[in-house]
């Protein structure tokens, strides 16, 4: 038994003063060494046992992949290349969820040592046997055993959309052999990974590599195709033995507000799109522009807001955010919160927009804001945001509204007989099959709003149902 | 990648693009748009197809050089070339309905929307009178307009050299309204429909108004997706946020706050004048113009 080592070994990050004025990412990862250091205060609880696998929505083997790095500490080589083999089991984006799972409240929630100390930092250990596996070849390695294995079943499958889900679904049929196409209506496959998510957090490189390995696996990406319009859901219906929907919650929601058309107010959607899809913070080298005013109110208290606020402040402004509860009821995961404290953003808790005001060339001035208390304990468990009558004005020349996502109902509007609920989401049975027999859904499209892991869990959940529906 | 298989320009400021772009072609409807990506550092721009040919795969845009993304299809791209990204048909189709005598006004290139809707109300037995008022050298389509409605007419406006553009663009406004209240005078029109600047919409539209005949229009917000997914586009119409993309493009201009659609257009105004002098300078510094 290892001697029980409370504190964690920190992840090297770049310093404030130079991260918070370019996109490049902030967290550097571990090198061998750290990763090593820290896979030794695993305590590699029992298999059967270990609350990391069951706290993960896709059950990676956590304590199996921290092992194999452990037993071959001589040769790191080999160490990622097995603990990647038993990530890949499971997950077939580490890079990626290794950046942006929400990890404490996950497998790492639930760890043994995060009883006593902190818990095992199993988000970027997952994240440094992606990385160092991509860096030293030894995924395509990897991928190269696969690839001449896959035998072709002559069964096609759609996939509409290419974000995490479809992405995922799209891997994993196509390792069993099915012909797979994905559909994105964007000009860059990659769903919220490539137009949410900004550089610092998720650098767009990585992103490119996965999709490179997808397509490897022979799937097709089709971009610039919006089906519903370019091509109808009947003739995928025609096409296909199969289709998965993994259209997102990418419809923004806008509360109508006073003034909420005015200049200077985006959807958190548009101005993350303008900036990590169309790098507008590049203009006029890139042609999207962007503006980012003097003071920047972000409304909202998850991650997109996050997002939001830490892009605001990278072109210099100061960025305030606005949020109706406490900082202890904000859905942003800690790190994320950290990290836009330690940068600068200011945090104003206990109020809500009231209007939007303007000035006589219709861009936005200032924002009435309503004091709120906390009241009784909601459906999400935590406690109501109750309006006091007290408002105040707080003078500001740009506002992200970041309150949350809701289905994309361009293409559900195209689908008639698709069952959805009162919240615009995809019904699906255990089988995440939708009311249409052979058409499955899965991520936000029939979550509202999750994580990245969920709607990967859904993308390969549905592969082995839609692989069982065709083969029976 | 989209090939392009004709480009040429047909007149000051407006250039024909023939691309190859089959499953648009397949699919478009008069009223829909595309969204165009010309360079891998470009804008997503969004265009009408004004005409297409369904089994040979081809769509037909008019551009108006208007800023650095246009100026640049302009100047860099050649028949042969590839566009990176056409997407679409996207929109909803305009209504095909029987309105009766309908007058269609295009101001300026909002000429080329108004031409496959015109055609195909036309054809399914409206009475269409089509109404282009634009500066002289700018005339375009009318040979087309001419075989595809009733009555086509052309208001071309003089370019004074003496005023600048404002004062110019002033002089189409003035004698866009006069035409359009002198026709609403003389004949009774079921519908007006009107594609153009937003302001010219609007200043047309107090004149309609004044008649009580039914207006919609084509609106153009400032728009990155054009799939409901940014909400950049949102416009007040009958007092709740649309999203013109996917909710139109067409509306009722009795319900659209004009105001707050005519100052949302013009937010970026000028940083879209700074990249077009920039680029402009740049252009000058390699001796190109």
């Amino acid at each position: 038994m290892p001697k029980l080592i409370r504190g964690r070994v920190p992840t090297p990050e770049r310093s404030v003063e130079e991260r918070v004025r370019d996109f490049n990412e902030v967290n550097l990862g571990y090198t061998f060494e750290l990763a090593l250091k820290e896979a030794e205060r695993c305590l590699q609880c029992p298999k059967e046992y270990a609350p990391c696998i069951k706290g993960c929505p896709v059950q990676i083997d956590i304590p199996g992949f921290i092992r194999a790095l452990r037993v071959n500490k001589e040769n790191p080589r080999k160490a990622v290349k097995e603990a990647l083999g038993i990530i890949r089991a499971n997950n077939a984006l580490p890079a990626i969820t290794g950046r942006v799972c929400p990890q404490e409240e996950q497998c790492e929630g639930v760890c043994v040592v995060g009883k006593v100390g902190d818990p095992i930092n199993i988000g970027k250990l997952e994240r440094f046997v992606a990385d160092y596996a991509r860096e030293h070849g030894i995924e395509d390695e990897l991928l190269m055993e696969v690839v001449p294995n896959i035998r072709g079943n002559g069964k096609k499958v759609a996939v509409v959309g290419a974000g995490p889900a479809g992405l995922t679904c799209a891997a994993e049929l196509a390792k069993m052999g099915y012909e797979v196409t994905i559909f994105e209506a964007l000009h860059e496959p990659g769903g919220v990974l490539t137009y949410g998510i900004p550089e610092f957090r998720l650098p767009k490189e990585i992103v490119k590599k996965e999709l490179e390995k997808v397509k490897k696996l022979g799937v097709k990406i089709e971009t610039n195709v919006l089906v519903g319009k370019t091509i109808t859901f009947e003739e995928l219906r025609e096409e296909f033995d199969a289709i998965f929907i993994g259209t997102g919650a990418g419809t923004p929601r806008i509360y109508p507000w006073p003034g909420v058309n005015l200049n200077g107010i985006y959807s958190a959607n548009e101005f993350l799109t303008r900036i990590n899809l169309m790098k507008a913070y590049k203009f006029p080298e890139y042609d999207t522009p962007i503006k980012v005013g003097r003071r920047v109110a972000v409304i909202g208290g998850g991650n997109t807001a996050m997002d939001a606020a830490r892009s605001a402040l990278r072109p210099g402004a100061e960025v305030w955010v606005l949020y109706r509860r406490t900082r202890k009821e904000m859905t942003a995961r800690e790190e994320e919160i950290k990290h836009a404290e330690e940068e600068g953003v200011k945090f104003m808790f206990l109020v809500s927009p009231k209007r939007f005001i303007g000035d006589e060339n219709g861009n936005l001035k200032a924002i009435e804001l309503e004091k709120m208390e906390l009241g009784e304990p909601d459906e999400t468990g935590r406690r109501k945001p109750v309006p006091t009558g007290e408002t105040f004005i707080a003078e500001f020349d740009t506002a992200i509204i970041a309150i949350g996502q809701t289905p994309n109902r361009t293409f559900l509007e195209t689908v008639p007989n698709l069952k959805v609920d009162e919240k615009g989401r995809i019904v699906v049975d255990d089988n995440l099959m939708t009311s249409i027999p052979g058409v499955f859904a899965g991520g936000d499209a029939i979550r509202g709003e999750a994580t990245v892991i969920l709607a990967m869990g859904d993308g390969k959940k549905a592969a082995k149902t839609i692989h069982k529906y065709l083969s029976s | 990648m989209y090939k392009i298989l004709e480009k040429r320009e047909i007149a000051m400021r407006n250039t024909w693009y023939k691309i190859h772009a089959p499953h648009v072609a397949k699919k478009v409807q008069a009223g829909q748009f595309v969204i165009v990506r010309a360079f891998e550092n470009g804008e997503r721009i969004p265009l009408t197809p004004v005409m297409w040919d369904r089994d040979e795969g081809w769509i037909v845009l008019i551009v108006f050089t208007r800023g650095k993304t246009t100026m640049r299809m302009a100047m860099e791209m050649k028949e042969g070339d590839y566009l990176p990204d056409v997407v679409g048909p996207l929109g909803n189709p305009a209504p095909m309905e029987r309105f009766g005598k309908v007058l269609a006004i295009g101001a300026y290139t909002g000429i080329v929307e108004v031409y496959p809707i015109a055609r195909a109300w036309q054809k399914i037995g409206n009475d269409v009178t089509t109404l282009h008022v634009t500066f002289e050298p700018m005339i375009i389509l009318k040979d087309h307009l001419e075989r595809a409605v009733s009555r086509h007419i052309v208001e071309p406006v003089p370019l004074d050299p003496n005023l600048d553009l404002k004062e110019n663009m002033r002089n189409v406004t003035k004698r866009l309204t006069e035409k359009v209240r002198e026709m609403l005078e003389k004949e009774d029109y079921d519908l007006v429909f009107m594609v153009g600047p937003v302001g010219d919409q609007k200043a047309v539209f107090g004149i309609v108004k004044e008649f009580g005949i039914p207006m919609r229009v084509d609106l153009h917000p400032i728009m990155v997706d054009g799939s409901g997914m940014c909400g950049a586009c949102r416009v007040t119409v009958g007092g709740q946020i649309k999203f013109a993309c996917v909710d139109g493009p067409e509306f009722d201009a009795y319900q659209v706050d004009w105001d707050e659609l005519i100052h949302r257009v013009g937010f970026y105004a000028d940083m879209e004048r700074k990249a077009m002098e920039l680029y402009m300078a740049g252009l000058m510094s390699r001796g190109v113009v």
